[in-house]
């Protein structure tokens, strides 16, 4: 009991000896997967969000009280989530996170995070995560609802292709978003010729795929992950389908081209939550800055990391206490114009106004689609 | 319908080879020592790892045409596995073969740990881009479209294959690797150094097993350090499948395995007429791997149970 004591005596000191807070400084959590595979995606948020509180640390913080971003890595795994959550809820000073980045991930943590009050601006996309009647929780990006529909009415719409074949790779976000392409896609007048499952893991497409043949469609929507939607893309190439790729926000990178060469990924489409870095004056400054502060471009969803940022600061820059009920009161009622444009919440805690972007690759490269 | 067939049969046979070069690692150890090699599945993800830094050495010193470096990077990676193979038996598992059999297996698991984290951390756990060995050109056959990858693949495992039978069943070390298998003390009495045996086995067994590692990387265009794990596992099942232990077996349970999961995927649907998808295709083959057990427990090939077998359980 007494060796306990010390030794949590000890714990405390090494804590703030490695985290020097002064009382009136305010900490906001980060978490996103830092390490690991999909770490260029989570590693671009929190540099993101690193940037928008230095810059308003620069311009004397909220309310003269300098911001601390604390950041900790989840490695995209639902138990280090769960256990980051318990982190950011035991430390009294942290009024806010920005977490987390993988649906899955993001899902078990809510609880948690729920249970102490602590206000959360969520960057993962699954449209359950709203739904669940948590309170603290708000969502600016785009969720997966929007993501299967946009290219839906591209192909059925602007393109005028009638025939689609599904392939999902049976999680709950491949299955979800290939059913809301299909519901999409049958409303814009085209139809259905099948839907096929996969393993998550799966590496070899062609017996599926020489099936797929038969039914000669003109669009193969894909709900899966990396490095499958590449795989696929390659060995449908191969095999002479021409039919128009789609695949949703995790192909967009450029290990989709590298990985279905450049020639086999000309034409695919992909949708993704934000737009080129080159789209507007801000997003051009918000580069420039970026690549002066880190001495690199803004990786995939650093734009989003730095509205996320932007959201939570709001809710703090209004509440009257600094502290996590503070922030909580003012969370909903945040209305701000971001780096991605205007953000507000709907009761569920939904951007009302999020877009989405459909891209295509041309010459080994991501083109946004213009409407 | 019949091209479709040709096809699918194509792309059956190109797994299939893939499957049974790995399995043939997991039966050789298992009929000599009785022991599954859990870590058999990482030499597998090995070798095109060591294959991909071997090029990457080789173009840094030049001078050699690029056909040549390909052929002394296959060889090494061969060697350096093979060599591997031989050092995790000797360091990790033969210090252990005088406490059952239970103690070697959770050591092959542990091995198989290890190494698969250590690719992860050191070269780092996303996929990786692996260039195609042969130009992949497709080539219309029957019907059907054959690549020149798939051909590749097949040929190399035929002659892999036909090149381990022929070393097995005609050379005097293969009598050796054979009388061992048969009954570990009668050959040792009779003067054959059963630990020679047993290292050749894991010097063969790994080996082959980066190849096949490297042709299957260079069929789908990508490595990572899980595939070990994922393919491993269907190559031991296509290695029951077949009868662990016997060494055509293991080339039988490989191509009838991808021919089962081939079948379930392109098939099953057409079969039931749209009521069973896709998605049951692993539902599928492992219910046939149940079914063939169920009437042949030693599995197709396998050696029914002998007085042999029935003295190595008294090991648990």
């Amino acid at each position: 009991m007494k060796r306990s004591t010390i030794l949590s005596t000890l714990a405390i000191a090494l804590m703030s000896a490695v985290s020097p807070v002064a009382a009136a400084d305010i900490v906001f959590g980060g978490s996103a997967p830092m390490s690991g595979a999909q770490a260029e995606f989570g590693q671009s948020q929190i540099d993101g969000a690193q940037l928008f509180f230095d810059q308003l640390n620069e311009k004397g913080g909220i309310k003269g009280n300098k911001v601390v971003f604390r950041p900790l890595d989840d490695r995209a795994d639902p138990r280090q989530g769960t256990l980051v959550a318990q982190q950011f809820c035991d430390a009294p000073e942290v009024i806010g996170v920005i977490a987390h980045m993988n649906s899955g991930v993001t899902l078990p943590a809510l609880d948690i995070y729920s249970a102490c009050e602590m206000p959360q601006v969520v960057p993962a996309t699954n449209p359950k995560l709203m739904e669940m009647g948590y309170k603290t929780v708000v969502r600016p990006v785009a969720n997966d609802f929007k993501q299967g529909a946009l290219p839906a009415k591209h192909v059925s719409g602007k393109l005028g292709l009638k025939n689609a074949v599904l392939v999902h790779d049976k999680t709950v976000f491949g299955q979800g978003i290939a059913g809301v392409f299909k519901e999409n896609f049958e409303k814009g007048g085209g139809k259905i010729a099948g839907t096929f499952g996969v393993n998550p893991d799966d590496v070899d497409f062609s017996a599926l795929i020489a099936g797929i043949k038969r039914e000669n469609p003109d669009v193969i929507y894909m709900g899966a992950g990396m490095p499958q939607l590449a795989l696929f893309l390659k060995q449908m190439r191969e095999q002479q389908v021409n039919a128009q790729f789609i695949g949703p926000d995790i192909g967009f990178t450029v290990d989709l081209i590298k990985q279905a060469s450049p020639a086999f990924a000309e034409g695919a489409l992909l949708t993704f939550q934000l737009p080129p870095y080159d789209s507007s004056p801000e997003l051009v400054d918000f580069t420039n800055r970026h690549q002066a502060r880190f001495g690199r471009p803004p990786g995939p969803y650093a734009a989003l990391g730095y509205v996320n940022a932007q959201v939570i600061a709001a809710a703090a820059e209004k509440a009257k206490t600094f502290d996590r009920d503070g922030v909580l009161a003012e969370l909903h009622g945040v209305k701000a114009n971001t780096l991605l444009g205007p953000v507000a919440f709907d009761e569920k805690g939904e951007n009302v106004t999020a877009p989405v972007y459909l891209y295509v690759v041309k010459n080994g490269k991501f083109e946004l689609v213009k409407e | 319908m019949l091209d479709y067939l040709l096809q699918q049969v194509i792309f059956a046979l190109a797994i299939g080879a893939i499957y049974g070069l790995i399995a043939l690692g997991y039966t050789m150890v298992y009929g000599v020592m009785r022991l599954i090699n859990f870590a058999h599945g990482e030499f597998f993800m090995l070798g095109p790892y060591l294959f991909t830094f071997t090029m990457a050495a080789l173009l840094a010193l030049g001078g050699l045409p690029p056909l040549v470096d390909t052929i002394v990077a296959i060889v090494v990676s061969f060697v350096a596995i093979g060599v591997l193979g031989i050092a995790v038996e000797r360091f990790a598992y033969r210090p252990l073969r005088a406490y059952g059999r239970l103690a070697p297996m959770l050591s092959a698991l542990g091995m198989s740990i290890v190494l698969q984290n250590a690719i992860r951390v050191t070269v780092g756990p996303q996929p990786v881009h692996f260039p195609a060995i042969v130009p992949n050109s497709p080539i219309e056959m029957l019907g059907g479209m054959v690549t020149t990858t798939q051909l590749g693949i097949l040929a190399a495992a035929v002659v892999l294959m036909a090149g381990l039978t022929a070393f097995v069943n005609g050379t005097r070390i293969g009598i050796w690797i054979r009388a061992a298998s048969e009954s570990w003390t009668t050959s040792s009495l009779l003067g054959i150094r059963v630990n020679r045996a047993v290292s050749l086995i894991f010097f063969i067994g790994p080996g082959l097993g980066a190849m096949a590692g490297i042709m299957y990387a260079s069929y789908y265009g990508i490595m990572q350090p899980t595939m070990g794990s994922a393919v491993g596992l269907k190559a031991f099942t296509a290695a029951i499948l077949g009868g662990i232990g016997s060494i055509p077996g293991a080339m039988l349970g490989g191509f009838l395995l991808g021919a089962i999961e081939v079948f379930g995927t392109a098939f099953l649907p057409i079969v039931s007429g749209g009521a069973v998808g896709t998605e049951y295709r692993d539902v599928f083959a492992f219910a046939v791997l149940i079914l063939v057990l169920l009437f042949k427990p030693a599995g197709l090939l396998g050696e029914t149970v002998t007085e042999e077998t029935v003295v190595a359980k008294k090991d648990y």
